[in-house]
């Protein structure tokens, strides 16, 4: 038997019945509706895989991919509520994004321990410092060496929190991937690079914000941080995964 | 035990395959030349940036050599010879309009200084320079 009661303080209007105006009316507002009502889902099922190495919000972002895809995928004559449906395709992005991006790629414990305790050390020696640390500063304060330290960070990097597949939020819902390439086709080299720009306004909100506060405003990475409430390790890669996502877009 | 400062200027060359599965020895190498010269963690993060993003640039060509120099508070890379003239283009023709984000704002805006200095024909090595920011 399916339930689908709302949650408390949604619009009260059942979940099947969004999915219906979803999928059989292609009213983008009721798939909203369910992506944010079903939220607190991902964020449960996200702590789950917390602590090991990927920031929480991330885990997040990436859980909601799965909450959206199972919305898509969603067949209105299954008689099962929509969250016994999602909850295996949200754990299932989240696994896939572990399995192709995290700690599984045989990162050692002791690396991935030490890259977790990174961000940190970076933030409070920011702080205590008035500037940046160096790498020697940071193995002090981590009680490792400056190779481990270079280690670490490099480890770290394997991460990727941007997600080209995430929705821009756009009221067409198109997936980013499609909307770049079919746009872009046949452009010569230059004029991809002219049209970065429109590449830039498909990225998720957050991380067009950072890269504007970065290249246009000159704000550093420990300035955009405490604007946007994340670690400056979280803002590097966020800067460095969003430039190569727009790179690669435009050369498909 | 903390290595003494770099007291003169000292060169180190690596010569690479181009991809962006060689980016990690790339980055492992500008960890160490920014420890030896004490160069903030952010602004090792701002180097490897520009560099990651100047050979993501540099299309088919194989291989590059990337040269570091290391001074007491600077370093400069020279990254070539590079075959892309659309690098050149980018790097030396007009600024780029507002709001666009190319190569050549991004290097702007990651390294205190960069040119395009001529190799052999239609060869170019690009320079970047980098400052030890105050203590």
């Amino acid at each position: 038997m399916t339930t689908s009661a709302p949650a408390p303080g949604s619009s009260g209007t059942p979940d099947r019945e969004l999915l219906r105006r979803y999928h059989q009316h292609g009213d983008v507002s009721a798939r909203e509706e369910l992506v944010e009502r079903h939220l607190p889902l991902v964020r449960s099922l996200a702590r789950r895989y917390a602590g090991r190495g990927e920031l929480i919000e991330d885990i997040e972002q990436v859980g909601a991919i799965g909450l959206i895809k199972a919305i898509d995928r969603y067949e209105l004559d299954r008689d099962v509520a929509l969250t016994t449906y999602a909850t295996p395709n949200v754990v299932g992005e989240i696994k896939r994004h572990f399995r192709d991006r995290g700690w599984t790629i045989r990162i050692p414990r002791a690396l991935q321990e030490l890259n977790v305790k990174m961000s940190g050390a970076v933030e409070r020696l920011t702080v205590r410092l008035g500037r940046s640390p160096t790498i020697a500063e940071l193995a002090k304060e981590l009680d490792a060496t400056p190779e481990q330290v270079l280690e670490a960070v490099e480890a770290g990097s394997a991460y990727s929190p941007v997600s080209l597949s995430a929705s821009p939020g756009n009221e067409e819902d198109l997936d980013l991937m499609e909307v770049i390439g079919t746009e872009d086709e046949g452009y010569a080299r230059s004029e991809e690079r002219a049209s970065l720009e429109p590449a830039l306004g498909e990225l998720p909100e957050r991380e067009q914000k950072i890269l504007r506060m970065r290249f246009e405003e000159g704000l550093t990475q420990t300035q955009i941080a405490e604007r946007v409430g994340l670690s400056q390790m979280h803002v590097s890669r966020l800067i460095r995964r969003s430039l190569e996502s727009m790179r690669e877009a435009m050369a498909e | 035990m903390t290595a003494p400062p770099v007291s003169q200027p000292e060169l180190v060359e690596l010569e690479t395959p181009i991809g962006s599965e060689w980016d990690p020895v790339v980055r492992l190498v500008l960890g160490g030349v920014a420890d030896r010269l004490g160069l903030g963690f952010e602004d090792l993060d701002d180097l490897q940036l520009a560099v990651e993003r100047l050979l993501a640039e540099a299309g088919a060509q194989r291989a590059v050599k990337i040269a570091f120099e290391l001074s007491p508070g600077r370093v400069r890379i020279h990254v070539g010879p590079l075959r892309e003239a659309p690098i050149a283009e980018a790097l030396q023709g007009p600024p780029p309009a507002p709001g666009e984000l190319e190569l050549r704002r991004v290097l702007e805006t990651v390294v205190d200084s960069f040119g395009v200095e001529e190799a052999a024909a239609g060869e170019l090595v690009v320079r970047l320079d980098k400052r030890v920011g105050p203590r």
